[in-house]
């Protein structure tokens, strides 16, 4: 049996005991989902559910998203992104430890249908995958892709695989990446302000704004969003640029020092947007202000929710 | 209504003549990128649909309708004024028959015998629509289901397919006869070659469940049904369903102004949004996500159907059932529709 079948029993097999003995009223994990290369959110509340629950290296969407507001008692099943959000957001008070059981699940890193299209743009029908591969067919074709050639942008700097921190874990703990070291950010870093600006611009031509990055992002669990007010309404409603940029810049700052880098919202955009690019300027910032990776400890703060004397203040000119 | 041939080397031609003076758009670019735009360029058609439905070319994501100034000593002064439809004489090759049967729906809502908006009726009527017929349909495509078919007619002046490496054409309302005639199209009986190739098409899609049951059910006992707090639960309200729709045609208007004037816009909205329906009390009366779930499902499966004479408002493109980011997939909700009991 491969690693994948191993860990979707061993789920399912703590699903249902937790489930049966009442430790937890829901189980928040994924399905099968109806279309190829994708597993699903899926709620398992009945032990019968339990077998529709699946590990899947297409469980790209972060399920810690699922936990503000919710008033039972949650069995989470999460990848090492995802149990630090979840992590983040009890220190956030979004959720009370005592009623999360984090079923955390060793992560060898999710495949990006983006990157499997530009290997096979020919329709897909069907995708399998092994611990190693995926199989991908479709109308007269048949073809095998190693994973590790098509991984999401961000699992493949992801140096917390393993869950850091959880109840229990669904196998082995598995090695890290080598640490972030922020290369795919260089170029960027090297421009001018204005020529940032333009990067930016370019960045986001094509947003909707239908939101689906920030609804799909753990951070973004405010009860009304700044672009959802309307006394006094902050962004205009309408596809203007400047609103545009305003909404993904103040996201962005938003979520400064709390990111985990989970990637949910370049999975939710309808546009492929590489919405992370706004997050990774400021989570490099913050790693070297402060040392800090949000989601690694039940009683640490982010930086920028707390005062200490000993703060760094060199920006302040 | 006559059919009609157009041969490889007639193509460039032909389009030429299409175009005649107006504006001619067909698909370009290909996944993500395809769209429908100016036709510069070879012509592709080896796309499974365009990225986003066509209905922005005729409501579209955000439209100025009226706008004012604050120059005193300028007229109209400070009073708004009417910019106009924005239309221009059009022709689009290559809309697929899920998204002009989904422009028909959407038609009926924008013109009926209670309402003319001027803003899409201009458009809509000077956009002469020349389909394409999906020879192998999609994986992600059901509008065999949904009443429509990868030949589908509906909300088409003209249905071309691919034809040894030209088009067949047919010809289906007087304008697109028009339109076809002015050309160097050759006449041609098609209509077994086009009938031959619907079945095949038909058949690939596979049996498809037609959900028939949700159109026997009361609006009150599929409204009732106890699965919707369950179907709506891994919805993360971003509305991207809604916007890639292709009837999906709710809209808010706003005023933007600044020190020199303004403008009234309308913009798309979206019912999956809590401010849809919040009113200006503060009540809410669709306040959580099973209750705007459900109003897209039912108003597409139910509540349109019943205004429209049976056709449905969802016509299988397919677009919502790929970019949910929770996969809720339009389908299986309308099998639990079908099966629903109060």
């Amino acid at each position: 049996m491969g690693n994948l079948e191993t860990i979707t029993q061993k789920i399912r097999d703590k699903a249902k005991s937790l489930l049966s003995s009442g430790q937890a009223e829901v189980v928040i994990g994924y399905r099968q989902g109806t279309t190829p290369l994708v597993a699903a959110p899926f709620f398992a509340r009945k032990p019968e559910d339990c077998d529709k629950l699946i590990w899947s290296s297409f469980a790209r969407l972060n399920l810690a998203n699922y936990l503000p507001n919710r008033k039972e008692k949650v069995a989470l099943v999460a990848k090492g992104c995802d149990a630090r959000s979840a992590v983040g957001q009890i220190t956030e008070n979004q959720f009370q430890r005592e009623n999360l059981y984090l079923l955390g699940v060793p992560c060898t890193g999710l495949v990006d249908p983006a990157q499997v299209a530009a290997k096979e743009p020919r329709p897909i029908r069907e995708a399998k995958e092994t611990d190693e591969a995926i199989t991908i067919s479709g109308s007269g074709f048949t073809v095998d892709i190693k994973k590790e050639e098509v991984l999401r942008r961000n699992c493949r700097t992801c140096s917390h695989r393993t869950p850091t921190l959880s109840d229990e874990l669904t196998g082995p703990e598995v090695p890290g990446a080598k640490p972030d070291d922020f290369a795919d950010i260089q170029a960027l870093l090297a421009k001018t302000p204005d020529e940032r600006l333009a990067y930016f611009k370019d960045l986001i031509k094509d947003c909707l704004r239908c939101y689906a990055c920030r609804n799909a992002c753990p951070l973004c669990y405010c009860p009304i969003c700044f672009v959802d007010e309307t006394r006094p309404q902050w962004l205009g409603k309408s596809t203007d640029p400047m609103d545009t940029m305003t909404f993904h810049i103040l996201r962005g700052l938003h979520c400064a020092g709390r990111c985990t880098a989970c990637g949910a919202c370049e999975t939710a955009c309808p546009v492929n947007i590489k919405v992370r690019e706004f997050n990774r300027v400021l989570d490099r910032s913050v790693q070297e202000n402060w040392s800090y990776e949000p989601g690694l400890a039940w009683e640490q703060k982010p930086p920028l929710t707390v005062y200490q004397p000993n703060d760094p203040a060199d920006f302040i000119k | 209504m006559t059919e009609y041939i157009v041969k490889e080397n007639a193509l460039p031609d032909f389009f030429q003549a299409l175009a005649n003076g107006r504006r001619l758009l067909a698909p370009q670019g290909q996944g993500e990128n395809c769209q429908l735009a100016p036709l510069n360029g070879p012509l592709s058609l080896d796309y499974a649909n365009t990225h986003m439905s066509p209905k922005g070319l005729f409501f579209p994501q955000t439209e100025k309708i009226l706008a004012f100034h604050k120059l005193v000593d300028k007229p109209h002064y400070n009073v708004y004024q009417d910019l106009g439809d924005h239309s221009q004489p059009t022709v689009i090759f290559g809309i697929r028959p899920c998204d002009a049967r989904g422009l028909a729906v959407s038609n009926r809502v924008f013109q009926n015998d209670r309402f003319t908006d001027p803003y899409w009726k201009g458009k809509y009527e000077q956009t002469v629509k020349i389909g394409l017929a999906c020879l192998e349909p999609f994986p992600q495509c059901f509008c065999s289901a949904m009443g429509g078919g990868p030949f589908g007619e509906n909300g088409l002046d003209v249905l071309a397919y691919p034809k040894d490496k030209g088009l067949g054409l047919k010809a289906l309302t007087p304008v697109g006869e028009e339109l076809l005639k002015a050309t160097k199209a050759e006449p041609a009986d098609l209509a077994s070659e086009i009938k031959e190739l619907e079945q095949k098409a038909i058949e690939a899609q596979g049996s498809l469940d037609d959900y028939k049951t949700i159109n026997e059910r009361q609006i009150m006992e599929l409204y009732k049904a106890d699965h919707w707090p369950n179907t709506a639960e891994p919805c993360l309200g971003c509305g991207v369903c809604t916007f890639f729709c292709p009837t999906c045609h709710c809209f808010d208007i706003q005023d933007e102004s600044n020190e020199k004037g303004g403008a009234r816009m309308r913009n798309w909205d979206t019912c999956m949004s809590p401010l849809f329906t919040v009113h200006g009390t503060g009540h809410n009366p669709r306040p959580s996500k099973t209750e705007r779930v459900r109003q897209r499902f039912m108003h597409k499966l139910k509540y349109i159907p019943i205004k429209q004479d049976g056709v449905r408002g969802c016509t299988g493109c397919g677009r919502c059932v790929v970019m949910c980011p929770a996969n809720i997939d339009i389908r299986s909700v309308a099998a639990l529709m079908a099966q629903a009991s109060a």
